[in-house]
């Protein structure tokens, strides 16, 4: 009796059959990175290009629609409202975790109940105060809001809280402060939390359509989606140009996915199950 | 206890540490939400200068509203698409778990969806959904089906294609948070349930389905909500038409706000969606008493 080798049979079936569901999942990529090197003629009427037409990519970067911009605001508002996250929900999160203090629970508590308002909900009354603030159709409406997440306190608290309490123990008693433990001792271990919630904060803002939508109005501000968005509204049949706009706004995602993808998985994985 | 009472004397750190987040969750999420609850007995409307006070009549209105009801109905709809990604999810799950090779590929073919730009993607099924000659529709017509589903064309059907797209985005995230949670599930309660003569149908059904019952649970009421608040891919693919087909209620806020500017009235339809979002999570208090043991 050889029970590996009949098991592994089955397995690779299982494994042929799950290839062909995940491609399934993939053919949208496919078509759209096939039809973006297709001719204007060759548009539905085939898998695959005949040859390698690059002229839809030289249209988008160099032409009339320019994504260079486009790439450079989404690229802006990204790092800087990720960075400021990253940092501040950091900083949050440890007092959260780490410092006993009075009404820490109730402000958490309402830390919490924020995240059920819907931004539906404050989309109008940010609006009118970005109006006032003079910030309304400026990046600083998309990176200001962007720098503070409530996800962000959450997840970074939940990894604090896991920090063993010996490790910070003997600094207490060697006279250090809270402050230089944060920076000394919690951040450099809290690396992989931080890259993680990094990675997802960054997708988020990358790939955010309903903020610049809201706030933003000027053409020459707009991040990639919109400009996604106005490119489409203005070339409707172009769609070789259509899918090499798309493939642009999805291919440094899926990079910064090979690149990371186990953060991003064990970030989410211990964000839903244990949260 | 030396170290208590010494953090004790710490607090004002603690409030240091809270106090720069605070300032901007104060005056981005706070101080708007306040203010929107205010707006919503207003009939403030923008560039328009006279604004007053109308008590009740924005919700007296929103229950009459038509559109209101319509949205409602569609949001419905919307919905769904979250139990029929989670089954799916849960299925892939359970066969990458345990039975596959290439489970590191397998996982990011399912994954990729989900970290892919919306608006882009969006875009991408609006041409794969194409009526006349998108690859769906031929593909369909091949196998002899003569006259195939208009999509996002039809109002009959383009809710329904969107359900579609949104099973296809949410169904990777689903899948992660199920293959955390299987990995839980012990080898030995499934060892015993194979002893015992349980075939795999009842593995699954009576045994690990109940044991990740509480992600299910989870992933229920967070996709729940999730989906109610996301209007992206919609706007993207059908900016709620045709004929305000795919209007959900979130679209429909945006809209009264910013498409007519009504925006007294938008909050107040606004907060129906937040009510809607607070009995769901009301529910998953109880219902996590009551139903998730660990």
């Amino acid at each position: 009796m050889n029970p590996t080798a009949g098991l592994s049979k089955s397995r690779l079936l299982v494994t042929v059959l799950m290839l062909v569901a995940g491609a399934f999942m993939i053919v949208p990529f496919l078509w759209m990175i096939s039809t973006s090197f297709q001719s204007a003629s060759e548009v539905f009427s085939r898998w695959l290009p005949s040859k390698l037409d690059w002229s839809n990519h030289k249209r988008i970067w160099t032409g009339n629609y320019n994504f260079v911009p486009y790439y450079m605001n989404s690229l802006k508002v990204s790092l800087i409202s990720t960075a400021g996250a990253v940092f501040l929900s950091a900083f949050a999160a440890y007092g959260f975790a780490r410092v006993e203090f009075k009404g820490r629970n109730t402000l958490f508590l309402v830390y919490l109940s924020m995240m059920m308002i819907p931004p539906q909900v404050i989309f109008v009354p940010k609006f009118i105060m970005f109006n006032w603030m003079n910030i309304y159709n400026t990046h600083w409406a998309l990176i200001l809001p962007g720098m503070f997440s409530i996800f962000g306190v959450f997840m970074l608290r939940q990894f604090f809280m896991g920090v063993p309490r010996e490790i910070t123990e003997s600094a207490f008693l060697d006279g250090a402060g809270h402050f230089k433990i944060f920076f000394r001792l919690i951040l450099p271990l809290a690396k992989p939390a931080l890259a993680t919630f990094a990675i997802i904060d960054f997708s988020w803002h990358w790939n955010d359509y309903e903020n610049a939508l809201v706030f933003l109005t000027s053409p020459k501000l707009y991040t990639i989606p919109l400009g996604l968005q106005n490119f489409i509204l203005e070339n409707n049949v172009d769609y070789n140009g259509m899918m090499a706009a798309s493939s642009a706004a999805i291919v440094p995602m899926i990079a910064i996915f090979l690149l990371g993808q186990k953060y991003i998985i064990q970030g989410i994985a211990s964000s839903a199950v244990k949260g | 206890m030396k170290r208590h009472s010494w953090m004790r004397k710490q607090q004002w750190a603690g409030y240091a540490f809270i106090l720069p987040n605070m300032v901007g969750i104060l005056l981005f999420f706070i101080i708007p939400a306040l203010f929107s609850f205010g707006l919503m007995f207003t009939n403030y409307q923008f560039a328009n200068p006279n604004v007053s006070f109308t008590g009740l009549d924005n919700l007296k209105r929103m229950f009459q509203d038509d559109q209101f009801y319509r949205a409602i109905k569609h949001t419905g709809i919307f919905l769904l698409s979250v139990p029929v990604s989670l089954v799916l999810a849960f299925l892939v799950a359970l066969v990458l778990n345990r039975s596959v090779y290439l489970k590191g590929l397998l996982r990011g073919m399912f994954f990729l969806p989900y970290i892919s730009s919306g608006v882009a993607v969006a875009f991408v099924w609006m041409l794969l959904f194409q009526p006349s000659h998108g690859p769906i529709n031929e593909a369909l017509r091949w196998i002899g089906i003569a006259s195939p589903p208009g999509w996002f064309a039809d109002s009959d059907t383009a809710m329904y294609a969107i359900d579609i797209v949104q099973v296809w985005f949410m169904l990777g995230y689903n899948m992660i948070i199920y293959l955390a949670a299987l990995q839980e599930v012990s080898a030995e309660q499934m060892e015993a349930a194979t002893i015992d003569g349980a075939g795999k149908g009842t593995i699954t059904w009576k045994i690990v389905w109940p044991l990740v019952s509480p992600t299910t649970f989870l992933l229920l009421v967070t996709g729940l909500i999730m989906t109610m608040k996301s209007f992206a891919i919609i706007q993207a693919i059908t900016q709620g038409g045709p004929s305000g087909s795919t209007t959900i209620l979130s679209l429909y806020v945006y809209k009264t706000a910013f498409s007519y500017y009504e925006m007294g009235y938008a909050s107040t339809v606004s907060w129906f969606l937040f009510a809607v979002i607070l009995v769901i999570t009301i529910v998953q208090w109880i219902g996590q008493k009551r139903w998730v043991h660990y």
